[in-house]
C-alpha cells in the first residue's frame, strides 16, 4: 500500500539561471522529494537503497545517509516553506515535533534540527523575513521559534543550569491552607497534594529546553495561523474551533489584539490571506468568509456548500450521496489556496470531496469551476511555470474511496498527485506534461511499493490513517449536556 | 444517586411556582439553586451567545435603557417582526462593568446603587447560580419600581474564558471584577484558571485604557500567579497600595462578595491586586 500524501508543497531552486522545481511531499512518516528533472530522494533516506544501489537513474549523490532517520516513528502533519525556499519546516503529529530541513542543491532534505514541543502543533506559519517559525497548537497557544536556532539555545541545553534548577527547587508548599474555603473536592485535592508531597519531590517534567516564547493564546482549540505585513505592520491572524478569527499584531507586540472578524457560526478551519488586505476564511459554515481583515469587516460569501452539492448530483457515482435536505448536508473546509498567478482566484477544498472549487474573489460568489479528481482533495501547492500560468499540484487520496473519509478502496488509485494548468482568463485543464515530469512521485504502484512496506508497519490501523488525513469534520462541536 | 429526584422535582416545583404565583417581589430562595463550585471552561457546553458585540440583545437584560424605535414603522404586520428586534437590541449606553464568575452576585448588588447610572453584567458558566442571580434582579427590580432601582444589573450565562470578545467590543468596560476564581489547584489544571498571560490580551482588549481589573482570592498561591500574570502582560500595570485601598470598590469586593463573606467568617486571608490597563504602544 501506497499511503497518500498529506502535505505537498513547491519549491522553485535556480540552478546556473536555470529554474528547477521539486515536490516535496509528506507521507506517513516520510518525505519525498523529485525534482523536475527527475531527482529523487526521500527522508529518512530508505535504508535498503543506503547499502546497495539499486535504482540505476537516481544521482549518485542522494544515498548520503545525513541524519539519523532510525527514530522517526511520527506521521507528517503539516509541511511549510520558508519564502526564500532555502528551508521546509515540517511537523510530526504524534511526536509534536517541529523539525527544520534544508533544501541543498541536490534536493536531499538535511535535517537541522528537531524541536519538541509539548502540545501538539496544529499550524505554522513563517515571518516574511524566515527568521521565526509561528507555532500553534491545539492548546490554544502560539509559540515563535527561531528557524534556526542560535548560540543563546546550547547554553539553555547546557546541564549546569539544569542542575542548579533541580537543586533550586522548593520544598513542596501546598497552595490551599485549611483556612481557603472552599468545596469538599478541593479538600480532597489538598489531602492529596500533602500525601504527594510526604512522598518527596516529583520528578520535573522535561520541558522544552530550546527557545520558544509564548506569543498569544485562545482557550480553544487553535485551527490555523497566517502572518501579515502590511504597511510595515506586522500581524498575525488565528483561528480557532469556537468560530474566532482573531488579529494580533505581530512580535514583538503580538499580546495587543487589534480585533476579531466574527461571522463564522460554526469552527474554522482554514485561513487564507490573498493579497495583503484580502483574507478568505472557511471551516464548518456552508460559506467561506471574505474579509477585508485589516478593518474586521466581511465583504462577502462565496457559496462553496452550494458549489459541492451541485459537483455530487453531476457525479453519477456519488448523486446518492446528496441528502433529501440539501441544507442538512455539511462541509469541513479542509484547504483555501491563493493562486499565485491570479491576483484573485482561489482554490478550496472539503474534506472527503474528489474535487476542487474555484472561485473569483470580488467577482462572483459563486463557484467558477469544479475540477473533478480520481479521489478525495488532500493538499494543493503551485509551479509557477511562466508569468502568466500555473500548475495545481493536487495530493488525492489513494487509498479511500471517493466522497468516504473511511471506506477503502478495492484497488488503489494509480496516482497520488495530479496536475492542473491555469491558463489566463480561462479554465483549470489537466496539465499531462507537468504529470508526466513528476511521474515518480505521483505513481502509488512500482517504486512506491518498497517504501509502502515501511510505512504500514508503523501507521498501523485504518484508523490511524482516517485521523491523519481526516481530522477537520471532528472540530464540529457535538450538542451535548454537561452543564 | 438516591436523593437526586426529589431535589430536582423540589426545584421544578419551586420554580414553576415563583413563576405562577406571580411572586415578583419574592426573592429568590438559594437553596434551590445550588450548583457544585467547578465548571470545565474548556467543554463545549450548550452556551447562548452572540456571534459578535453586535448582534448581543442588551435590552431585554437592561429594558430601562431600551431605545425605542419611532413607532411609526411597526404599523403593518410585515415590518413587526424585523422592527421588534431592533428596538429590543439598542440601549442607551453601554455596558461597563463586567464581573466576570459573579456567583451568586452578591458583589453586583451592592455595586448597582453606588454606581446607579453604569450598567454593570454578572458572567456566570453555572447556569443554576445564573438563574438565581436573574431572579434575584427580576426581584429587586419589582421591589425597587418606584425609584428605578437595580435596572443598571443583569446576568448572563457565558463562557468568558472563550467567548469574552463575543459581547464587548474593544475598549468598551472600564473595570473588570475577577472575584474569588476557581484555584485550579493541580498544575496541569493550571490553563484553567481565569487569569493567565495569553487571557490577559482579551482583558486588556475589551478594557479601555485606564480601566481597571480587580482580583481578590483567599488563595495566596493564586494570588500571586495572577499578579505575576498580569505584570508579566505589558498591557498592565499593578495598582498602587494607597491608590487601591482608595478604591470603593476593593471595600465593596472585600465585603459583599458571598465568598468574601465566607472567608470572613472562617477567619481566612484576602489577598488583593488591582490592575490598570495602560495605552498601547505605537507600532513598531
Amino acid at each position: 500500500m501506497a499511503l497518500p500524501y498529506s502535505c505537498i508543497e513547491a519549491c522553485r531552486l535556480s540552478t546556473n539561471g536555470a529554474d528547477e522545481w521539486a515536490l516535496i511531499a509528506a507521507s506517513g512518516t516520510r518525505l519525498v522529494v523529485q525534482s523536475s528533472s527527475g531527482a529523487y530522494t526521500t527522508w529518512p533516506p530508505a535504508s535498503g537503497s543506503a547499502v546497495g544501489d539499486t535504482e540505476a537513474e537516481g544521482p549518485p549523490g542522494k544515498k548520503i545517509k545525513l541524519s539519523d532517520p532510525s527514530e522517526n516513528t511520527s506521521n507528517f502533519s503539516c509541511l511549510a516553506l520558508t519564502h526564500d525556499q532555502k528551508h521546509i519546516i515540517a511537523v510530526t503529529a504524534e511526536d509534536k515535533c517541529i523539525r527544520v530541513f534544508r533544501i541543498d542543491t541536490e534536493f536531499q532534505l538535511q535535517q537541522l534540527s528537531q524541536r519538541c514541543m509539548t502540545r501538539r502543533p496544529c499550524a505554522i506559519a513563517m515571518t516574511s523575513d524566515d527568521s521565526t517559525i509561528l507555532c500553534a497548537d491545539k492548546f490554544g497557544d502560539v509559540y515563535s521559534l527561531p528557524l534556526l536556532p542560535g548560540p543563546e539555545d546550547e547554553q539553555i541545553r547546557s546541564p549546569s543550569v539544569e542542575q542548579s534548577e533541580a537543586a533550586g527547587e522548593k520544598a513542596f508548599v501546598p497552595a490551599a491552607s485549611v483556612l481557603t474555603v472552599h468545596s469538599g473536592r478541593n479538600r480532597r485535592v489538598l489531602e492529596e497534594q500533602l500525601k504527594q508531597a510526604a512522598k518527596g519531590p516529583k520528578k520535573p517534567k522535561e520541558g522544552p529546553t530550546f527557545k520558544h516564547d509564548l506569543l498569544l493564546g485562545h482557550v480553544s482549540m487553535l485551527t490555523d495561523i497566517a502572518y501579515a505585513n502590511v504597511n510595515g505592520r506586522s500581524y498575525i491572524i488565528t483561528a480557532d474551533r469556537d468560530e474566532h478569527i482573531r488579529v494580533s499584531r505581530g512580535p514583538p507586540q503580538a499580546h495587543i489584539i487589534e480585533g476579531f472578524c466574527y461571522g463564522h457560526e460554526s469552527f474554522v478551519s482554514r485561513l487564507c490571506l490573498v493579497g495583503p488586505d484580502r483574507l478568505v476564511s472557511g471551516g464548518g459554515d456552508p460559506d467561506l468568509f471574505v474579509w477585508d481583515w485589516t478593518n474586521f469587516e466581511l465583504l462577502g460569501k462565496l457559496h462553496l456548500r452550494d458549489a459541492v452539492l451541485r459537483f455530487l448530483r453531476e457525479q453519477p457515482d456519488l448523486a446518492a450521496r446528496v441528502p433529501e435536505d440539501a441544507n442538512s448536508f455539511r462541509i469541513a473546509v479542509s484547504g483555501i489556496w491563493h493562486v499565485p498567478s491570479e491576483a484573485n482566484e482561489i482554490l478550496a477544498a472539503c474534506e472527503g470531496i474528489p474535487a476542487l472549487f474555484s472561485f473569483r474573489i470580488g467577482i462572483s460568489s459563486t463557484a467558477e469551476q469544479c475540477i473533478v479528481l480520481t479521489g478525495n482533495a488532500l493538499d494543493v501547492t503551485f509551479i509557477r511555470q511562466s508569468q502568466t500560468g500555473c500548475t495545481a499540484v493536487v495530493s488525492v487520496d489513494n487509498v479511500h474511496v471517493r466522497v468516504s473519509t473511511t471506506e477503502r478502496r478495492e484497488a488503489e488509485a494509480t496516482s497520488r498527485l495530479e496536475y492542473f494548468s491555469y491558463r489566463p482568463g480561462g479554465q483549470w485543464e489537466q496539465d499531462a506534461e507537468t504529470g508526466r515530469a513528476f511521474e515518480r512521485i505521483s505513481q502509488s504502484g512500482g517504486h512506491a511499493d518498497k517504501e509502502a512496506s515501511l510505512m504500514t508497519s508503523t501507521t498501523g490501523s485504518e484508523k490511524a490513517l482516517g485521523a491523519i488525513l481526516y481530522g477537520i469534520e471532528n472540530l464540529r462541536k457535538r450538542p451535548d449536556s454537561d452543564d | 444517586m438516591p436523593g437526586e429526584p426529589a431535589k430536582r422535582q423540589k426545584r421544578e416545583a419551586y420554580k414553576s411556582s415563583v413563576e405562577s404565583e406571580e411572586q415578583q417581589a419574592a426573592l429568590p430562595k438559594k437553596k434551590f439553586y445550588r450548583q457544585r463550585a467547578h465548571a470545565n471552561p474548556f467543554s463545549d457546553h450548550c452556551l447562548a451567545y452572540p456571534k459578535s458585540p453586535k448582534d448581543m440583545d442588551w435590552a431585554s437584560h437592561y429594558p430601562a435603557y431600551a431605545v425605542q424605535h419611532d413607532s411609526a414603522v411597526r404599523t403593518e404586520d410585515e415590518s413587526h417582526d424585523a422592527a421588534q428586534v431592533s428596538s429590543r437590541r439598542a440601549i442607551s449606553k453601554p455596558v461597563e462593568i463586567a464581573d466576570i464568575g459573579c456567583g451568586y452576585g452578591g458583589l453586583l448588588f451592592a455595586l448597582a446603587p453606588r454606581f446607579p447610572d453604569t450598567l454593570m453584567l454578572g458572567m456566570e458558566i453555572r447556569i443554576s447560580v445564573t438563574e438565581y442571580v436573574q431572579e434575584k434582579v427580576r426581584a429587586l427590580r419589582t421591589q425597587n419600581a418606584a425609584t428605578n432601582g437595580f435596572q443598571n444589573v443583569s446576568c448572563i450565562r457565558a463562557n468568558t474564558m472563550k467567548f469574552l470578545p463575543n459581547f464587548f467590543s474593544k475598549h468598551q468596560l472600564s473595570k473588570i471584577f475577577l472575584c474569588f476564581p476557581d484555584p485550579h489547584f493541580k498544575q496541569r489544571k493550571h490553563k484553567a484558571r481565569i487569569v493567565s498571560y495569553t487571557l490577559s490580551s482579551e482583558y486588556a482588549y475589551v478594557l479601555r485604557p485606564g480601566g481597571i481589573v480587580y482580583t481578590i482570592t483567599d488563595v495566596e498561591d493564586l494570588h500571586r500567579w495572577m499578579v505575576e500574570h498580569l505584570e508579566k502582560h505589558p498591557s498592565f500595570e499593578r495598582i498602587g497600595e494607597e491608590e487601591q485601598e482608595q478604591d470603593e470598590c476593593v471595600h465593596i469586593m472585600r465585603s459583599e462578595t458571598e465568598e468574601g463573606k465566607k472567608v470572613t467568617r472562617n477567619g481566612g486571608q484576602k489577598f488583593v491586586a488591582c490592575f490598570r490597563r495602560v495605552e498601547d504602544p505605537p507600532w513598531p
